[in-house]
């Protein structure tokens, strides 16, 4: 009788419980869909920890960008500093020449009076001397 | 509206300036600077001025200067010829603007990230680097005490000139800051601090006082005491100049001038005709204790005199009139107003000497010296200082000029002035002590002799015997002279004839012991007259005292014959003695007769020696008789 049923394609499982499939695919089918939801939450899995890592390294570019621009600029800033540091230099060196120039005129003042100084006190002793 | 078109050319014109006469023009033109007069078909002067691109010009109108510069990085200092009186050194940056101060003292440079002040002969006072970028354009307030600039970052600058220095004696007076001032006693080391409400405009220290003048207000301190100055207001409150005497001051306001005691008071207002305060040129005038002198600005011929009345009035005294045009003037500080001398220097650089006051021979200009530069003349006696070429010359007794011209010379001392550069300017003659600018800014002292002061002070007070004393002490030929030429001013013919003898001009002390021997007083004092040369005043003194025959034979021994047959004629006397002695003249010399005059009277009048020779003999009687 199981057979005529088997060519009517109808089974009984060990639960006696009639069946249109084959028990033994049915069971092959119930292993597949067990595996195949296995899958499909692992691939999820998977692309979960894809899309964290991906973030990550998003962020992580974005970092090294950002430290690469810093770096720049400060490449560029230090090379205006030398720049910025020359013209300081000058300037400072403007002002050097400009104050040395004062002194040299002082200096020559100081100078001449310094002899006027001699002058006198060579006449006041020529006075003292000659009374 | 445009009027015309004056000047077409293919290079941009980058700047241009109005002359101080309004008619002419200074323009740019690449590397070369350009006067164009504003006359149609009149050449204009041009120079090369610059290695680079001339970017800036200004001419200031009181001191008719020319200041230029461009992207040779130098600014330059020019006068109206063309003749350059200063390069600057090489700087950083293109100068891309320059600006006069209103007065002509000072100008202001501006280049990138620099701001510049300098002396009007060139050489810089301070230099500030502000972070303006270039300074595009420079103006000055009207008082020249502040300066605005524009910047190329956008912004623009204000300065304010501070740390003005100025001594007199033993106080040094420094301007601190835009309110304050710091006086210092040298000499003990005491500090003062003036504070003011308004902005410091003018300082002047002098004559034991200082006075400040601000943006309303004058004030005044005496050296005594710092803690209590005089305060005015000022009537229009724009002071251009500040000029300091013995008694009073001068302001000169925008549009008025006031002289003003130490005390405050308003003493007077000198005007005439078409004055403006505005554009003098602190050269042009000078003021002493009695007498205020002003170069007029139109006629440069012109110099204006206001003589100061006791009864604190003012008297225009004639004008005195140069024909050479004149550049400088400068009037004497010390001695009573009789004294009082002017010295002008016209547009040769030749300088003149005249007394304001006494007699019209007096009051000729007299030639004292060429090739001035600059003069100065001392502030306690009357001693001239001069920078003369390359010589450094006192005149110790200027007098000379009017007493013996040929003792001149000997009364001068020359120095070389090599020692202080190429156009040095004379600015302080204070006691025996010379302080001369050099061109590079630097002030050198130099001292003169203390002596020819000392005799000055005797020969005022007429102590002849210590002058004489003090001469042979010293034993120089040049305080000899100079006590030679003062003591024939004074007509004191003892110290005369010893200072002559001393400088060896034997014929003087000939001449002195001939007056001397002559009884007459007046004739002693024609014959004075003579000794100086002033042949029209001796001449004027014989007349005046009756003394014909006298002036007539004077004149004959000046071969001054046609004056001689003139005054003959005129008195009916010693017609025949004045044709005598032009015989006698003519006959040494083996010449014809060729003046008509004589020609006329040459045989209408009988010749005897003999009788002419008693005639003469009777003429001293009768002085003698009369005397």
């Amino acid at each position: 009788m199981a057979d005529s049923l088997a060519k009517a394609g109808l089974y009984f499982d060990e639960l006696s419980k009639i069946r249109v499939l084959e028990p033994e695919a049915a069971q092959e089918t119930n292993k597949l869909k067990e595996e195949c939801r296995d899958f499909v939450e692992k691939i999820t899995e998977f692309q979960k920890i894809a899309d964290g890592f991906i973030f990550m390294i998003d962020s992580l570019a974005k970092e090294v960008e950002k430290e690469k621009m810093k770096a720049i600029g400060a490449r560029n800033l230090l090379k205006s500093v030398a720049k910025q540091r020359e013209a300081e230099r000058q300037q400072l060196q403007a002002l050097i020449s400009e104050k040395s120039m004062e002194l040299e005129r002082l200096r020559i003042q100081y100078q001449s009076l310094q002899r006027t100084e001699m002058e006198q006190q060579e006449k006041i002793e020529h006075l003292v001397l000659h009374r | 509206m445009l009027r015309s078109t004056i000047v077409q050319s293919d290079t941009p014109i980058y700047s241009a300036a109005w002359g101080p006469d309004s008619n002419q023009v200074l323009h740019t033109s690449g590397k070369m600077l350009i006067i164009k007069h504003l006359t149609p078909n009149s050449k204009p002067n041009k120079w090369r001025a610059h290695d680079g691109l001339i970017l800036k010009v200004a001419w200031n109108p009181s001191n008719n200067l020319i200041i230029s510069g461009g992207e040779d990085c130098r600014y330059r200092v020019w006068d109206i010829y063309g003749r350059q009186l200063y390069c600057s050194q090489l700087d950083d940056y293109p100068i891309t603007s320059i600006s006069w101060a209103p007065g002509g003292d000072l100008f202001a440079v501006g280049s990138y990230n620099t701001l510049r002040l300098c002396d009007k002969t060139g050489w810089s006072y301070s230099l500030e680097k502000p972070t303006t970028g270039s300074i595009f354009n420079i103006t000055w307030s009207s008082d020249g005490t502040q300066v605005a600039g524009a910047c190329g970052n956008g912004h623009v600058i204000f300065a304010h000139i501070i740390e003005r220095r100025l001594e007199w004696k033993n106080y040094e007076v420094t301007v601190t800051g835009r309110k304050s001032i710091s006086v210092q006693n040298v000499s003990n080391d005491a500090w003062e601090k003036l504070e003011f409400p308004d902005r410091i405009i003018k300082v002047s220290l002098g004559y034991n006082h200082l006075v400040v003048v601000t943006s309303s207000q004058c004030h005044i301190y005496t050296t005594k005491n710092w803690n209590t100055p005089v305060i005015f207001d000022l009537r229009e409150g724009s002071v251009c100049m500040l000029l300091l005497a013995e008694r009073h001051f001068l302001l000169v306001e925008k549009s008025s001038l006031s002289l003003y005691s130490y005390e405050g008071r308003l003493l007077c207002s000198p005007r005439w005709q078409g004055m403006q305060p505005e554009t003098f040129n602190p050269a042009c005038v000078s003021i002493s204790p009695d007498t205020i002198a002003v170069r007029d600005q139109t006629d440069e011929k012109l110099v204006h005199l206001f003589e100061l009345g006791t009864a604190r009035s003012l008297v225009d005294a004639p004008p005195i009139r140069h024909g050479g045009g004149v550049v400088e003037i400068a009037l004497n500080q010390a001695g009573s107003p009789g004294e009082r001398q002017l010295v002008l220097v016209d547009k040769n650089r030749d300088m003149y000497l005249t007394n304001i006051r006494g007699s019209a021979t007096l009051k000729r200009l007299c030639k004292l010296g060429s090739m001035i530069q600059s003069l100065c003349w001392n502030n306690d006696t009357n001693m001239l200082a001069a920078v003369q070429d390359t010589n450094l010359i006192v005149w110790y007794y200027p007098t000379v000029l009017y007493v013996d011209k040929r003792l001149v010379k000997k009364t001068v001392s020359h120095r070389d002035a090599s020692e202080f550069g190429k156009n040095p300017v004379v600015v302080s003659f204070d006691g025996n002590h010379l302080g001369v600018r050099r061109v590079d800014g630097s002030l050198v002292t130099s001292s003169v002799s203390p002596y020819p002061s000392v005799l000055h002070g005797y020969a005022a007070s007429s102590r002849w015997d210590d002058a004489l004393r003090l001469c042979r002490f010293i034993k120089d030929s040049t305080l000899w002279a100079c006590l030679a030429a003062m003591s024939t001013h004074a007509k004191d013919l003892t110290t005369a004839e010893e200072a002559y003898a001393a400088i060896d001009e034997t014929d003087k002390v000939a001449y002195i012991q001939h007056i001397k021997a002559n009884p007459l007083r007046t004739v002693q004092l024609a014959e004075m007259a003579l000794l100086g040369g002033n042949i029209q005043d001796a001449e004027s003194i014989l007349l005046q005292n009756g003394l014909v025959f006298r002036s007539i034979f004077t004149n004959l021994h000046l071969h001054n014959w046609n004056r001689a047959l003139e005054l003959a004629i005129k008195h009916k006397t010693h017609v025949d003695t004045v044709l005598f002695f032009r015989k006698k003249y003519l006959e040494t010399f083996d010449k014809p007769e060729t003046n008509l005059q004589f020609l006329q009277f040459k045989n209408k009048v009988e010749l005897d020696a003999e009788k002419i020779a008693h005639k003469i003999e009777m003429e001293y009687q009768k002085e003698l008789q009369n005397g």
